[in-house]
This record gives structure tokens, C-alpha cells and sequence, in this order.
């Protein structure tokens, strides 16, 4: 065999019509923000960090699909749901076994003890799909292991549907409320701690990718699998481990988003999800910063969709995402890190 | 109309700052057989992908039957009449050796949506006559199995003999072969001598075929093109090339590490 | 028990096959009805004539996705956009919604009012139109999108599938124009007629266009028609571009198959099957609502097709039957005689996504192919299942 196995259609990144056109895509959403901005700076600024807030949170899970997605190439449909998952476990430890409702040193406590409990949780139920499904699908064609992936995400759903009920449930926040005020914007504490408790384990991540043992084995793994194995790598080890990463992750977003919003509801997974997959997209799956930045990309265009003065209002809130995510996938699929796919020949 | 099939000018294709194929001039005169050498990585199969239109080249023109095949898709060149095979076998694994041969007949059928859904005869009669024509290409290229045999299945000598049938398919002008005695005995290798030549003759087209085989590439070639770390280092008759000093640095000065590979 | 056969390989068994199947087909379906509604009232609980119309719908939705995922191998998770096309269609051209069309439009349509405003056109000719519309909206979907890697097309579709019902539901004012009447829905429309037949009079007596009997022979017809087209084109050279691409896209690239022109008539026949699907299902409930359109429905329709077989049209039949049959009457009835028996109040449907999540996991796991494999996946698997076990033999 000799050793060609380079790009299909050009290597390097070539600024042909569609790329242009992806990059004046991004050049409109700039000069749409910056017009509201004119016109209502206060507002506009209010709903930009409720949105980058907001953000902090896509990004938390947009990680966990750039995880996985970087080492198995698998869309992982039930990310969002298992999100879902862990926001139904932290609101049955916090109110129904603490019997916590409101702000006091006991219920940060709580706090405290279910945010471990929340990651542990999401991160085993993660790595238990992993070896119980698309473990045995490593060599199956790509299709089986995504549709694997749908059918795991209704499961999901419908535990969700027994264990919270199919309405919404109002759940109490333990986390101081009231807001910090500047001026005329006002920032919910709730959000602050939200992009406060993001930013450690952002580093966290990026340490164990970088720096240890483990991440040097998911780096080589996600490069080539057959090779990484040859070396003496557990790959199934590693793929579990990331995983478990990812479900961390999902798990934290999940009782970050119940001191946020104090509802727990069976379909909140998909939605979010989707807004999650998108920023992933965005940033270049399979790109770590990449991710963090669409997510927080995403959440500043959703919050000023949503709340400033030229946006299209909430009932397009999710077609604005999603039609972000088509006109990514079609002008620029690598994302904005990313860099370019290709096929062997 | 010239006598040139292919002319290939100042090819050159860059990935990244990696020069693949470094401002390659290429003639292939209407007719002949002529083969494609070098080392791995010489980027004999980066070529391939330029002329069949899988990769753009940085620089350099490609007329092909005296149009330029510039802007072109893959499935638009191979309609002009250029077919090729596969370095690595690439069937349709789950459908039939006659599946797989009509399949490449794709762009001379003529029979649209609505003729296949409403069973015109004309469309019948076409599609009859394309699985004549897909078995008599079978037996033509020597495939020994079952033609209603899934293309998986086959024997690896008919798996290769049978990526010929399905080039053939296509009427070609020009026949690209990527190392299509990659794998064959020495019988095989001789067999497929004769048989190279009797394509050319029997369908009247024109023969690049990429080889390591020496003997294969002696044997058969009208003219040879030798290529190393993507440049032109040497053209002409197998007699010629063999004389050549770079050819001889080239190979025999790195038979060592060749064998290794 | 191969029912698909290899086009071209006539053995005396496989022949006989080739025409058993159909004919028993032909047979069964159309004495469903007589069946069920004349053998009493076990048939009458079990197997409702309501439910039975519904599998037809889905057997349309599903052979239409078929093209689309076991034909061409294209994942589409957004199949509920085609259904919406198909529905608003109806919704739009056999009411009075468009009241400010008066007097309205009339072509052989069996409306109940000859006077009454709107475009009310006859069912038989709206089923063309549906089609196309949806088809155009397949075409208009897939033309930028189909050059994506799989998994990507997969979001994509599925984006749109959000989108559109999103849009109908705040379509009620764009610009001051009522485009679908958002949550409300459009309805009532003009009931299934007969065409010609109707509308002469002649068919009046003969043919009662109010009840199921009527509906479930209209909507077996339009299957038994799009079965044909599925074998048809399966088994010309559309078909084999379609299965080229789905087995290595770049080879058959280079065998002159042109690969945006293939994916989009895949993407343009399986939409047309969700447009009639669509337009058939609205005429049946006599409106559309826009909460009818969601992710789920597409979900639902790639379990049918998986569980019964990609690429395999009477598997795709048999998976529509029995998943429709399940979600609309079995597990309703199941937990009903549950109950009845141990004096319990489970809520069997409450478990709908859970049964689809795990015939989905199970089969990808267990049994790829479905229920009924197409021939060539299923000799074809077996291999693979060997050379697997030798490789992971060979790594272990």
C-alpha cells in the first residue's frame, strides 16, 4: 500500500464561494447585534450576558458531544437528554430527599454535595450506555450507531416522563437570588455562579486533555484508534473515560440550569441538546474551545433573538438556532476552529 | 481532432505546504499503453485523482480528448470516457457482479423516472440489453464466478477482473489502472499482460496503468513515465528509462528501504 | 426466506415467490376490512378499522422514507416535513380556509355547500398536488444539504423538521396574511370524495365516502401504486445508482453515477410519498393541527423502516403495520386487559417512547437488518458477522 491518503478536492482551506459566504453570514449577525445596540444599548447589554450566561451552559454540554464526537465520530443524540437525567436527579436529591428550598448555609451545603452527585451520576449513566450499546458497534457501519443513539435519547425521554412526571415541575433554587445590579443592568446571581463554577471546570478539562496520561491516550485514540491500540492504549478504556467526561459535564450544566430556571421537565433535553449540538457545530466539532466559544456564541444570539428590540421574539427562538446550525453545516462544516475533513482514497 | 488523448500540462497539486505533484508535463498519444512508475508516495495515485477529477489541482491544465476537464465533476469526466480501477478494490460489495458492471452504465442509459415506473418497452429493452452487454464484458474480462454473485463474494483475482469489466462499462477512451496486478502470482501477471493488450485492441482505447510489477510494466508499455517525490524524472521506452541514471538511483539505491516498506 | 429476489436469476421457486407475495398481499389487505368488521367484537376491540386506516398512512410514510434511508442510505430525521407539506396541502386546497376566495373554487369536489367560499378541489386531484409539493420541498431541503457527511445530514434534516412546524405555528400573520392558522389548525375540510364518480352522482349510492371501509380501500390503493414504484425503480438503473451510492459514494462517482442529481431524486420520490401520506392522513381526520408535526413522528417512521427491513419493501409494510398497530390500539388494549385481569391502572401508552427507544437500540444491536432483510444484506451479513469474529479474535 502506498501512502496517499490526502484530501478529496483540495487540502488546505480555500476561500471559495461558500466560504465567503459563510463568513458574510457572520458578518451580518455582527452588524444585526451592533444595530440593536445603537438603538437600546441598556437592553441590549442586560440581555447579551443573560445570554453568554446562558451560553456558559450550551457550552458545558456542547462538550460533552465534542467529546465523544472527536474520538468515535458519533453524534450523540441522547447528550441532551441525559442533561434531562441530571436535572431530574438534582432536584430529587435537593428538594424531595434534603428537603431543600430555600437559601440558607444547609442548602448550599446540599448544593455542594449534589453537584458531585450530578456529575457522578450523568458520567455513570454515560459510560454505561457506552458499554452496554455502542460499545458492541465500533465496526458497524456509522448509520447504526447513531440511530443507537436516537433510540437511546426516547428511552431516556420516557424514564424522564415516569420519574418527573409529563409537565413541568417547579423546583425551588438554592442558590442565593436577587440579582447583582450595575447601573440599569441587572444579573441574576443564580447566572453569575453559572459562569463562575464554568470557568474551573473549563480548565479542569483542558488539563486532563492536555497534561495527563489519560488525555494523551484520548488524543491518540481519536487520532487513529488501530494505531493507539497497537501502542498499548486501552481504547475502550479511553473511549469510556470520555464518556465519562462528557457526562460530567452534562451533569453540572443540568443543576446549573435548575438553580437557573427551577423547572425540571422531560423534554428539556432535546431542546437543549439541539441548541448544545449546534454550538458544537459551530466551534468545529470535535475542537474543545471551539465548542466553549460556540456555546457562548449561540447564548448571546439566542438572548438578543429573544429579548432586544430588532430581535424575531422567543416563538423563533429555536428556528433561529437551527437555522444557524443548517447554513453552518452547508457554508462552513468545519465549524470555526475546525479544520476540514477528509476521505482516503 | 489530435493524437494526443490526454495532455497534461504543468500539473501541479499542493496539500498545504506538502508539493504532491511538482509541474508534471504528461502526453499520452491516442492508442497506446502507457504506464505510470515510481516509488510509494512518488504521487502516482495523486495524479490519477487529478485527471479523474477527485482532486483540483493547484496549477496546470488537463485536456482530455481535446476538452479541458477544468470544473468538471468526477461523474461528468468519467462520462467523456475515462474509467478507472482501484488501487484497493472498490466494488459494490452487496450487489451483483452484473449489478456492479451496470451500474457504470449509468450515464449511457437512457431510461428516466417515469419510463422505469411505468415499464415503457423501450426501457425494458434497454435494460436487457445492458445486462447482455454487462455479461459479455464479464466473460470478456475472464471473471470466472457467478455473474449473480454478490461482488464480496467473489475470488480476489475476479474481484480485480471484474473493477476492468465495470471501467469497461463506460465505454472509456481512456482506461486508468491503479495497480491491477497489485497482489497476482507471476501466471496472473502474464495472463493479464495479454490481457491488457486485447482490451486495447478489441475496444480500441487508450491504456495508463499505474505498477510496481517490473516485469509487467516492461512487458506491456509502450512508453514509460517515471515519477519520484512527485516530479518527472524520466519518459520514454522501457529501453530508455532502464538506462536512465535517476532511474536507477531511485529505485536500485533504494531497494533496501523499498523492500522494507 | 429471502422474499426480495435477485432481478435477473429465475429459478422455479423464486418465481413462484415473486408472485405469491404480491398475490398474498393483494388478498389479505383488501379483506381486512370485511374481516374486521364483520367477525365480531373481539376483531372490532383489537383490531379497529380506524387503527387499520392509520397503518395504511404510515405504510406510505414509511415505504417513501425507505427510498430516502434504505435505498439510498441517507439518513433523514426530518421525514415529519414532508408529512406537513402533504397535510397543508390538503388543508389548504379542499376547504374554505382561504375564505376570501368567494365565490370559491369548485372542481369535482363533494363539499357539502357548492356556495361555500375557498378553493375546494377534489381529493384526486390534490394527491398530485401534495406530491409535487412536497417533493419540490425534498428537493429544496436536500439541494444544499446533500453533500454533507452522513451524520451531518442526519442534523440537518432534523433542524428543518423543527423549523417548518415551527413556522406553521407561527404562520397565522405574516404580513397580516393567514397562512396556517398557527395552533388552531385548519379544519374542517372537505370530506374524502370520489372524483368524477362522486360528483356525476353516479358513485353516490355505491360508494359511502364517510366511513372507513371507503377510506381504508383509498389509502391501500394509493400503497398497492407506490409499492409498484418502489419495485420498479428498486430494479432499474435509478435503483442501482441509489444502492451504489449507499455502498461506496465515491466509486460510484467514478463510474459516472452523477451523485447530487441520484441523492435528489431519492430525496424527491420518499418527500412525494410523505405529501400523499400527508394529504391522505388530513382529508381522513378532516383537518390538520400543527402540533401533530414533531421529531417524534420522524422517529417513529425510521423505526417502521428498521424494523421491518431496510431496503426491503415488504419488511417496511410489515414494520409500519405492526409499530402503527402497537402505538394506536395494542398497547392501549394490552394495558386494558392488564388491568382488567390484576386490577391495576398502569398506563401501558404512557410507555411509548421507551417501547420505540428499545426496538430501536435492540434491533441496531441484535438484528441490523430488521425483521425482513433484502436479500443482499442478509447473505451479506453473515459474512461480515465472521470476518468480525475473526478480527476481534485476531486483536484479542
Amino acid at each position: 500500500m502506498s501512502s496517499m491518503s490526502q484530501a478529496v478536492r483540495g487540502g488546505g482551506r480555500e476561500w471559495n464561494a461558500t466560504n465567503v459566504v459563510g463568513v458574510a453570514l457572520l458578518g451580518l449577525i455582527g452588524l444585526w447585534i451592533l444595530w440593536n445596540f445603537i438603538d437600546s444599548p441598556t437592553q441590549v447589554i442586560q440581555v447579551a450576558i443573560l445570554g453568554l450566561c446562558n451560553g456558559a451552559l450550551y457550552a458545558l454540554i456542547a462538550l460533552g458531544y465534542t467529546l465523544v464526537y472527536g474520538i468515535i465520530e458519533l453524534i450523540n443524540f441522547a447528550h441532551g437528554d441525559l442533561f434531562m437525567l441530571g436535572s431530574v436527579f438534582s432536584a430529587m436529591i435537593i428538594s424531595d430527599w434534603f428537603g431543600q428550598e430555600t437559601s440558607n448555609p444547609t442548602g448550599w451545603a446540599v448544593f455542594a454535595l449534589t453537584f458531585v452527585a450530578a456529575m457522578a451520576f450523568c458520567a455513570a449513566i454515560n459510560v454505561s450506555v457506552d458499554q452496554l450499546a455502542y460499545r458492541r458497534l465500533r465496526n458497524a457501519p456509522k448509520l447504526a450507531p447513531l440511530i443507537t443513539a436516537v433510540g437511546v435519547s426516547f428511552i431516556f425521554q420516557n424514564v424522564g416522563i415516569i420519574w418527573n412526571g409529563s409537565a413541568p415541575k417547579s423546583q425551588n433554587a438554592v442558590l442565593p437570588g436577587g440579582s447583582l445590579e450595575i447601573g440599569d443592568v441587572r444579573v441574576p446571581w443564580t447566572y453569575l455562579f453559572t459562569v463562575i463554577i464554568t470557568i474551573p471546570l473549563l480548565l479542569l478539562l483542558t488539563w486532563i486533555v492536555q497534561k495527563t496520561r489519560q488525555g494523551k491516550a484520548m488524543r491518540a485514540t481519536a487520532q487513529d484508534p488501530d494505531a493507539a491500540r497497537l501502542m498499548g492504549i486501552n481504547t475502550n478504556r479511553t473511549i469510556a473515560f470520555t464518556f465519562a467526561l462528557g457526562g460530567a459535564m452534562a451533569g453540572a450544566a443540568a443543576i446549573m440550569y435548575l438553580q437557573n430556571n427551577g423547572t425540571t421537565r422531560y423534554d428539556a433535553g432535546f431542546q437543549l441538546g439541539l441548541i448544545a449540538f449546534t454550538a458544537a457545530v459551530l466551534g468545529g466539532v470535535g475542537n474543545l474551545t471551539g465548542a466553549v466559544l460556540g456555546g457562548l456564541l449561540i447564548g448571546l444570539i439566542q438572548g438578543l433573538n429573544d429579548g432586544a428590540p430588532h430581535g424575531l421574539g422567543q416563538e423563533w427562538s429555536q428556528s433561529v438556532v437551527f437555522s444557524i446550525l443548517i447554513a453552518l453545516m452547508v457554508f462552513r462544516p468545519s465549524g470555526i476552529l475546525g479544520s476540514p475533513t477528509s476521505e482516503k482514497v | 481532432m489530435s493524437d494526443l488523448i490526454l495532455d497534461a500540462s504543468q500539473i501541479r497539486v499542493e496539500f498545504g505546504g506538502l508539493v504532491a505533484v511538482n509541474d508534471v508535463d504528461f502526453q499520452i498519444p491516442t492508442g497506446s499503453i502507457v504506464a505510470l512508475i515510481g516509488p510509494n508516495g512518488a504521487g502516482k495515485t495523486t495524479f490519477f485523482n487529478v485527471l479523474t477529477g477527485l482532486y483540483r489541482s493547484t496549477a496546470g491544465t488537463v485536456m482530455f480528448d481535446g476538452q479541458p476537464i477544468a470544473g468538471r465533476a468526477p461523474h461528468q469526466i468519467a462520462a467523456m470516457g475515462m474509467a478507472r480501477t482501484f488501487q484497493n478494490i472498490r466494488l459494490f460489495g452487496t450487489m451483483t457482479a452484473t449489478e456492479n458492471v451496470m451500474v457504470a452504465m449509468h450515464a449511457h442509459l437512457k431510461g428516466g423516472l417515469w419510463q422505469t415506473i411505468f415499464g415503457s418497452p423501450g426501457q425494458r429493452r434497454e435494460e436487457q440489453a445492458a445486462r447482455d452487454t454487462a455479461h459479455e464484458l464479464i466473460d470478456f474480462c475472464g471473471v470466472n464466478g457467478d455473474p449473480d454473485e454478490f461482488a464480496k463474494n467473489l475470488s480476489y483475482g475476479d474481484q480485480r477482473r471484474l473493477e476492468v469489466a465495470r471501467a469497461l462499462a463506460l465505454r472509456p477512451k481512456l482506461l486508468l489502472l491503479d495497480e491491477p496486478t497489485a497482489g497476482m502470482n507471476p501466471q496472473e501477471s502474464d495472463d493479464f499482460i495479454a490481457f491488457v493488450r486485447r482490451v486495447r485492441d478489441a475496444k480500441q482505447l487508450t491504456v495508463l496503468l499505474i505498477e510496481h510489477d517490473m516485469k509487467v510494466v516492461m512487458g506491456v508499455s509502450e512508453r514509460i513515465t517515471v515519477l519520484e517525490y512527485g516530479s518527472k524524472i524520466a519518459e520514454g521506452t522501457g529501453e530508455e528509462v532502464r538506462a536512465n541514471e535517476r532511474v536507477i538511483e531511485a529505485y536500485l539505491g533504494k531497494a533496501a528501504t523499498h523492500g522494507a516498506t | 426466506m429471502a422474499v426480495v429476489t435477485t432481478p435477473g436469476t429465475g429459478t422455479g421457486a423464486r418465481r413462484l415467490r415473486r408472485v405469491a407475495v404480491p398475490a398474498l398481499f393483494l388478498i389479505g389487505g383488501l379483506s381486512v376490512p370485511t374481516v374486521v368488521t364483520n367477525v365480531g367484537a373481539f376483531e372490532d376491540r383489537w383490531f379497529p378499522l380506524t387503527t387499520m386506516v392509520l397503518c395504511g398512512i404510515f405504510v406510505m410514510f414509511t415505504l417513501g422514507l425507505n427510498i430516502v434511508v434504505g435505498y439510498a442510505g441517507l439518513l433523514d430525521l426530518g421525514y415529519v416535513a414532508f408529512f406537513l407539506f402533504g397535510a397543508y396541502t390538503a388543508g389548504w386546497l379542499m376547504s374554505s380556509f382561504f375564505f376570501q376566495i368567494d365565490p370559491g373554487i369548485h372542481i369535482f369536489d363533494a363539499a357539502i355547500n357548492p356556495d361555500s367560499p375557498g378553493i375546494n378541489l377534489s381529493f384526486w386531484i390534490v394527491v398530485p398536488i401534495a406530491a409535487v409539493v412536497a417533493a419540490i420541498a425534498g428537493v429544496i431541503i436536500g439541494a444544499p444539504t446533500l453533500r454533507l457527511k452522513s451524520d451531518y445530514l442526519a442534523l440537518v434534516t432534523l433542524g428543518f423538521g423543527e423549523i417548518l412546524p415551527q413556522a406553521f405555528r407561527n404562520g397565522e400573520s405574516i404580513k397580516g396574511f393567514n397562512l396556517s392558522n398557527g395552533t388552531k389548525g385548519i379544519g374542517p375540510t372537505n370530506p374524502l370524495d370520489m372524483g368524477w364518480l362522486s360528483w356525476t352522482g353516479v358513485g353516490k349510492d355505491a360508494i359511502n365516502v364517510f366511513d372507513y371501509k371507503t377510506r381504508y380501500y383509498v389509502i391501500f390503493a394509493l400503497c398497492v401504486i407506490f409499492i409498484l414504484i418502489s419495485l420498479r425503480l428498486r430494479d432499474g438503473k435509478l435503483g442501482r445508482a441509489w444502492l451504489a451510492i449507499r455502498e461506496d459514494e465515491l466509486a460510484a462517482s467514478l463510474m459516472g453515477v452523477p451523485l447530487m442529481r441520484t441523492k435528489l431524486w431519492a430525496y424527491g420520490v420518499g418527500a412525494a410519498a410523505g405529501g400523499i401520506g400527508g394529504a391522505f392522513y388530513c382529508v381522513s381526520l378532516g383537518g390538520v393541527q400543527v402540533d401533530t408535526f414533531n421529531f417524534q413522528f420522524s422517529v417513529i417512521v425510521l423505526c417502521m423502516v428498521i424494523l421491518g427491513g431496510m431496503a426491503n419493501v415488504y419488511g417496511c409494510i410489515l414494520g409500519a403495520v405492526i409499530l402503527t398497530w402497537v402505538n394506536y390500539t395494542g398497547m392501549k388494549e394490552i394495558g386494558n386487559s392488564v388491568n382488567n385481569t390484576f386490577g391495576t391502572e398502569i398506563s401501558v401508552p404512557k410507555y411509548q417512547f421507551l417501547i420505540f427507544g428499545i426496538v430501536l437500540v435492540l434491533m441496531m444491536l441484535f438484528r441490523r437488518d430488521g425483521m425482513l432483510p433484502a436479500a443482499r444484506q442478509k447473505h451479506s451479513r453473515e459474512i461480515d458477522a465472521q470476518i468480525e469474529k475473526i478480527g476481534t479474535e485476531g486483536v484479542a
